[in-house]
């Protein structure tokens, strides 16, 4: 483990993204924003004193931008980490030392997941007026920041992911933020075009919307990170009303696995020899 | 032997890049491989440092299988590609601390190593210097520093010269014959005779994937006619020279050639000082008489040509 913790490219890595006059400047228009929106709204919108502790508006807001600004920053923050080296043609050279391609991926993820996690936990202060203002339960809070943490890890892996399998960081960056845009939107219209049309092709199946109680919707449901914010934040959709389990932890479980598969495959695929586990033709096998 | 390959081959899907390569390096010879563009040099040393699967056949680098124990590999091997890139904003001092923590060495044998490194390749001066700020023939030679911070038996070089200027290959090849007298296996690539000539004991040449001359230079160069190619410059009495090469059973074709004549030989040595003896007794005033500078090249391409084509 220590062996891990001191390996020369985490040191390497984390010195460059935190020593640098960049992350501060990340930081700053981070916390900027963070703090700029809400602000903004209370300016318009001033809120009477009487009504402390009674409005969830600002919490709804500044928990909406939070997840806004992670689907936009974790992608980022890893979409060029191998593909970077493969660019700046130092990753041969990577791979030839006695690093695991294990250790580089985890380097790289670890160096991404600290940063956003100093993210997360700047913000955090911010938090404070709000709960000042709405009524939020300190459990609903400790789940919003689970859900954030969880969608960092995962954004990070799929943008490691996409590096690792595509050479050029353009492409793998567009990639990224693809499939991010399909988990993120995708899989909630999914939810809602399967329902609507099972609906609709067997309405004597389906009496009084029962389909969005089968337990395959929900499903997919509990995949959709808006579906399950909004859940968090206590502000359900109909379709999504009797979901039977709770959502935030399916939700996590589900993209934690996911994210370790991610991981896994890209170390799986950074290796140049790969052990074979399936093969779709026949190589020929010279005997002596 | 420490590298050893048996009927290795690659194909990129309809392109055989290489086909049923075998050689054997003995430890601590320098061993040359020529050839044009493409011709699978490249290919051959990402196989040999791990970086590329073969598709066909074996090789072994002392003793390891590369596809079958790539770590014991790649503690042995040293590798140099022909591009590769430097980390900006470290110096020459971190860069190789950085390759030697990734190599597993002991923190607090790294500083003395990066030292002793800096001076064999003659940066020591650069030390603290960024690495993105040297020239390239800096970044080369650092690049070969780096090949050696885990003390590998073997340095596969791919093209170290290119790019470089006629003193910088000349101090790059000073450091190379300081590495063979260290007792390092080296493979070297490039793609003209001239360069590896002096520095190399084995050459191959490589063409379109096949190996299609490997031995001494010695053995290459005088391969198969025994033919080599000469060239005389004289003060006085050229014409006279120029009567007698042709007269000569020994000469051929027989071109002018900067105020002298070059020509192809066919004979022995002693012939040979026989035939500059003719000239002499001619009164031909003979300030050169060997060689000519384009030797090496010239079996280049004699070797090379047409190879393929069947
Ligand atoms: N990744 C690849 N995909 C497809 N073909 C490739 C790939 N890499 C190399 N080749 C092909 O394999 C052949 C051998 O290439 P290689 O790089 O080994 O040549 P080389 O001898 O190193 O040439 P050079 O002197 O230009 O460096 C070439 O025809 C090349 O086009
Ligand atoms: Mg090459």
């Amino acid at each position: 483990m220590s062996d891990f913790l001191f390996n020369p490219l985490l040191v390497k890595e984390m010195r460059d993204r935190f020593r640098s006059r960049k992350t501060m400047l990340i930081l700053a228009v981070y916390l900027f924003v963070m703090g700029g929106i809400p602000m903004g709204f209370l300016l318009m919108d001033p809120l009477k004193a009487e009504s402390l502790g009674d409005n969830r508006d600002l919490f709804l807001i500044s928990a909406g931008i939070h997840y806004a600004m992670v689907c936009f920053v974790a992608p980022a923050l890893t979409a060029g980490a191998i593909s970077g080296e493969r660019e700046r043609q130092t990753l041969h050279i990577l791979l030839t030392t006695q690093l695991s391609t294990r250790t580089i991926i985890l380097s790289k993820l670890i160096t991404s997941l600290a940063f956003s996690t100093l993210l997360l936990v700047a913000s955090m202060p911010l938090y404070s007026i709000v709960m000042l203002y709405g009524s939020v339960s300190p459990e609903q809070m400790a789940q919003l920041v689970l859900f954030l943490a969880v969608n960092m890890f995962f954004l990070g892996s799929l943008g490691l992911f996409c590096s690792t399998w595509i050479k050029r960081t353009s492409i793998s960056t567009v990639t990224t933020y693809g499939i991010a845009f399909f988990f993120v939107v995708g899989t909630g219209l999914l939810f809602f075009f399967i329902g609507e049309s099972l609906q609709q092709t067997y309405p004597e199946q389906y009496v009084n919307s029962n389909v969005w109680s089968m337990y395959e919707l929900q499903m997919l449901a509990g995949t959709n990170p808006i579906i399950v914010l909004s859940d968090i934040l206590g502000e359900s959709f109909d379709q999504s009303d009797d979901i039977t389990f709770a959502p935030w932890l399916f939700f996590s479980c589900v993209y934690v696995v996911l994210s370790f598969v991610l991981v896994i495959w890209s170390a799986y695929l950074l290796k140049p020899i790969r052990r074979k586990w399936w093969s779709w033709k026949k190589r020929p096998v010279r005997v002596q | 032997m420490v590298i050893e390959t048996v009927h290795l081959g690659k194909r990129y899907g309809n392109l055989q890049a290489l086909a049923d390569l075998n050689l054997s390096i003995e430890p601590g010879k320098v061993f040359g491989f020529i050839g044009p563009n493409g011709a699978g040099k490249s290919t051959t040393m990402l196989i040999l440092s791990t970086l590329l699967e073969q598709s066909e056949g074996e090789a072994f680098v002392c003793g390891y299988n590369v596809r079958k124990d790539p770590a014991s590999v790649r503690q042995s091997v040293g590798y140099m590609p022909d591009f590769f890139g430097v980390y900006d904003n470290l110096t020459a001092v971190e860069y190789l601390e950085f390759y030697a923590g990734a190599y597993k060495i002991p923190a607090s044998k790294r500083r003395a190593l990066v030292g002793d490194l800096l001076e064999l390749v003659n940066l020591s001066h650069k030390a603290d210097a960024f690495v993105d700020s040297l020239s390239r023939g800096m970044q080369q030679r650092l690049g070969l520093a780096r090949c050696l911070v885990h003390d590998p038996a073997v340095l596969i070089l791919d093209e170290p010269a290119s790019g470089l200027d006629p003193r910088a290959r000349i101090e790059l090849r000073e450091i190379m014959k300081q590495l063979r007298e260290m007792g390092k296996t080296i493979i070297i690539s490039s793609h003209v005779l001239p360069e590896l000539a002096e520095l190399c004991d084995d050459i191959g040449v490589i063409e379109k994937g096949r190996l299609i001359a490997y031995g001494s230079v010695h053995e290459v160069s005088n391969r198969d006619t025994g033919q080599s190619r000469m060239q005389l410059r004289a003060l006085r009495n050229l014409d006279k020279a120029g009567l007698l090469l042709a007269s000569s059973p020994y000469v051929h074709q027989l071109t002018e050639y900067m105020g002298g004549y070059r020509f192809y030989f066919q004979g022995t040595e002693q012939q040979k000082a026989e035939l500059l003896q003719e000239l002499l007794d001619e009164q031909v005033a003979v300030v050169y008489y060997g060689d000519s500078k384009k030797d090496l090249e010239d079996v280049f391409l004699a070797i090379t040509e047409g190879v393929g084509m069947e």
